[in-house]
């Protein structure tokens, strides 16, 4: 009886035990993203997109993506496109990397609207696809009401740079504005839509040249954080600068590396 | 068979731990004897972590059905609860009296209380090891270990950082350290919060001890100051925690969230010195982290949690989805929406010991039902809270029939009366889960 018990448990283990895999497959019956994946056939099980599988607030779920691939002029990184698939809107944010950036890594904070699954699609300058998806839950925490307090105005730009970068290491930097990124779909108290406002770029130069492009769609979190790398050959002058949609007003920020 | 009322008092602990094999009443593992499955109403049921979830959980097993053979393994004689240890460091209550011991289970349940930590288990063999060697049988398994410390997570929080710089976020030694470190620390000076991403355990619970501290120094040390540096931007009932601060502590509270740079990155515990996310150092004169949690260690060696840490469960029973014939509770689960509080792991406790009850007599576990409230005290005679009721649905989740929050307009005796609902339900839970009165 026990023995039985055992192997059934021992069967019941070994079928449990892997996690649902989310490697991007599927993402052929999602519009928007098979027309960010084009023509080519796109190889699943490369890129990383890690993002909690449960989380209790929809408003601020950090979002990871990452690739083992070089960063070299000839062969690089172009282009990570994010889709929420049950969202109002599924583009949620596209990063344009240059071979600058040095390694292949980014996150933010997104919205996610409810339980569902998001895909990434990333190019690659030689033409490759790679396509990657995560599941995620989305419950509002029993003790977690959040209150509506003050809208952010666009500003106060705040930047982090790596402390002492090394000449062509990739550092890490982040970076943060205050920003509504209101959608446009949302009521107020008065029960009347607020009207949308969203930032439309962070363009990051780097003496004079573009390292990293993000366009933000309404998925994006209020007060933007976006986290990446940049792998500097020689000292010199970082301008982050982010761009309202329609108003075209910018904030701007700079940093100097000074490399070992 | 001997008297399975109370083994423990006829031999010596020691004794009749390393008696393998001599003793029937506990489910000690014989060399040979490990594969005789008993009649249904004896069926052996262990129990780890004899905190909320788990004394719980003993407690009603035996009240489900008197003959099952519960063993609560805890290595602790004496519970601090976390809830009202934030009372504590305000001055308003003493560490007796948030403490909890397990002689009702023993004596008046006839559970088997063993003080030793559960060190490994094995779900396919359903044996549990403690710390001296034993190994004990189940054919259910019930685990409610809490939470453990995702040390270094947080750069420079490691291990020895809470002897400088406590956490006090598992009740205890610890606790105690950050009241004597508040009382030494001179008029003037910077408390300084660190707050954890979500989730943690009780999420209203850092801004409670903002509180009791604040309302601490508004006694003794009037010129000293609150700065809660926080990695979120939301925080639980925060409409209502910061109207009550504005009331009672004005601009002795700070709160500083995510989007203001309030996410510590480094920590320096014995300069008691943190950094935050885009560079800003503060100086603390007293430095209490709350840091990235996961559910206890045992829940991990036993193969049950997932890549977030946390363990997954089948709502309806809180039974393991990884394994068979173990049921997690507490903070240790992903149960979201309901919180990693004590009421919570109560009240899932109760829902595990139901649905083994049930699988024991072979009958049907009954549908699942949860009740969660959390009270937060912001000063001695003004108290909120966020209340959930919560059921299993059809497909396996979670979900909130109702819930409510306290009014953000109420005048001081709604306030005041809730402040005294805080304390009878902690008394309600206190006897409830290790039978204590008050
Ligand atoms: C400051 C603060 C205030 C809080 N206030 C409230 C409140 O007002 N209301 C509320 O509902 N909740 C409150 N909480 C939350 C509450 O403390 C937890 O949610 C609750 O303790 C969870 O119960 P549990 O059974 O999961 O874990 P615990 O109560 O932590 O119990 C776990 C037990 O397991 C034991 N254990 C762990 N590993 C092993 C092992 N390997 N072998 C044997 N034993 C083991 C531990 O020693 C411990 O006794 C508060 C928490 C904090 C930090």
């Amino acid at each position: 009886m026990r023995k039985l018990q055992s192997l059934l448990a021992l069967s019941l283990l070994a079928l449990l035990a892997p996690a649902a895999l989310a490697d991007g497959s599927g993402w052929e019956r999602h519009a928007a993203v098979a027309e960010a994946v084009g023509e080519a056939t796109p190889q699943l099980g490369q890129l990383r997109m890690q993002m909690p599988s449960v989380s209790e607030d929809g408003s601020a779920v950090p979002l990871e993506l990452s690739i083992d691939h070089p960063m070299s002029a000839d062969e690089y990184i172009e282009s990570i496109r994010v889709f929420a698939t049950k969202n109002p809107n599924a583009e949620v944010v596209d990063f344009f990397l240059t071979p600058q950036m040095g390694r292949p890594e980014v996150s933010t904070r997104v919205r996610v609207n409810e339980s569902q699954t998001l895909y990434a699609v990333a190019h690659s300058s030689t033409g490759e696809v790679y396509v990657a998806s995560a599941d995620i839950r989305i419950t509002v925490g029993g003790c977690l009401m959040a209150s509506d307090d003050d809208i952010a105005e666009f500003g106060q730009p705040r930047v982090a740079i790596p402390r002492s970068p090394s000449a062509g290491e990739p550092g890490e930097v982040r970076t943060l504005v205050t920003h509504p990124m209101e959608t446009g779909l949302r009521e107020g108290p008065d029960g009347e839509i607020l009207p949308r406002r969203l930032l439309d770029t962070l363009v990051v130069e780097y003496e004079g040249d573009t390292v990293l492009t993000v366009r933000m769609h309404t998925a994006v979190s209020e007060n933007p954080y976006m986290r990446f790398f940049m792998a500097p050959e020689e000292s010199g002058q970082a301008v982050f600068r982010w761009t309202e949609e329609d108003s075209g007003d910018t904030v701007e920020e700079q940093a100097t590396f000074n490399l070992s | 068979m001997s008297d399975k009322k109370n083994p423990l008092a006829t031999l010596s602990r020691r004794g009749l731990l390393k008696g393998v094999g001599a003793v029937g009443a506990l489910p000690l593992l014989n060399a040979c004897g490990a594969m005789g499955q008993q009649g249904g109403g004896d069926a052996r049921v262990v129990v780890i972590g004899g905190g909320f979830g788990g004394a719980t959980a003993a407690k009603y097993l035996k009240r489900g059905n008197p003959n099952l053979e519960v063993t609560l393994v805890e290595p602790n004689e004496v519970f601090y609860t976390c809830p009202f240890s934030n009372l504590y460091l305000g001055g308003l209550r003493e560490m007796n009296e948030i403490a909890h011991n397990y002689n009702e289970l023993r004596e008046v349940y006839g559970v088997q209380v063993i003080h030793q930590t559960a060190q490994d288990v094995d779900p396919v063999n359903h044996t549990v090891v403690l710390g001296d060697g034993t190994t004990l049988i189940y054919d259910k398994l019930i685990m409610s270990p809490g939470i453990d410390f995702r040390w270094n997570e947080l750069e420079g929080y490691d291990e020895a950082a809470p002897q400088y710089a406590p956490h006090a976020w598992q009740a205890g030694e610890q606790t105690r350290l950050l009241r004597r470190q508040l009382e030494d620390m001179d008029d003037g000076g910077v408390f300084v919060l660190v707050a954890p991403a979500n989730p943690f355990r009780c999420p209203p619970g850092p801004y409670e001890r903002a509180s009791m501290v604040a309302h601490y120094f508004s006694q003794h040390k009037p010129n000293s100051k609150v700065l809660i540096l926080d990695a979120k931007d939301n925080f639980s009932k925060q409409g209502l925690f910061t109207a009550g601060w504005n009331e009672f502590y004005g601009d002795r509270i700070e709160w500083v969230g995510l989007s203001n740079d309030g996410r510590v990155t480094r920590v320096d515990a014995i300069r008691r010195e943190v950094e935050t996310e885009f560079g800003t150092l503060h100086q603390a004169d007293v430095l209490n982290v709350v840091p990235p949690q996961k559910a206890g260690f045992i829940a991990e060696r036993a193969g049950l949690t997932d890549d977030s840490g946390w363990v997954p469960v089948n709502p309806a029973t809180f039974e393991s989805t990884q394994a068979e014939d173990i049921f997690v509770v507490g903070d240790a689960t992903i149960a979201a929406p309901m919180p990693k509080s004590g009421f919570s792991a109560s009240s899932q406790g109760k829902v595990a010991a139901a649905a083994i009850v049930a699988q024991v007599a072979g009958e049907t576990p009954p549908p699942a039902y949860f009740t969660n409230t959390c009270y937060s005290l912001i000063a001695p005679d003004y108290g909120i809270s966020v209340a959930g009721i919560y059921r299993t649905t059809s497909d396996g989740e979670v979900e909130t029939t109702s819930s409510g929050l306290s009014p953000s307009e109420a005048d001081a005796s709604t306030r005041a009366l809730e402040a005294q609902y805080a304390r009878g339900w902690y008394e309600a839970m206190a006897q409830d889960a290790w039978g204590t009165r008050y």
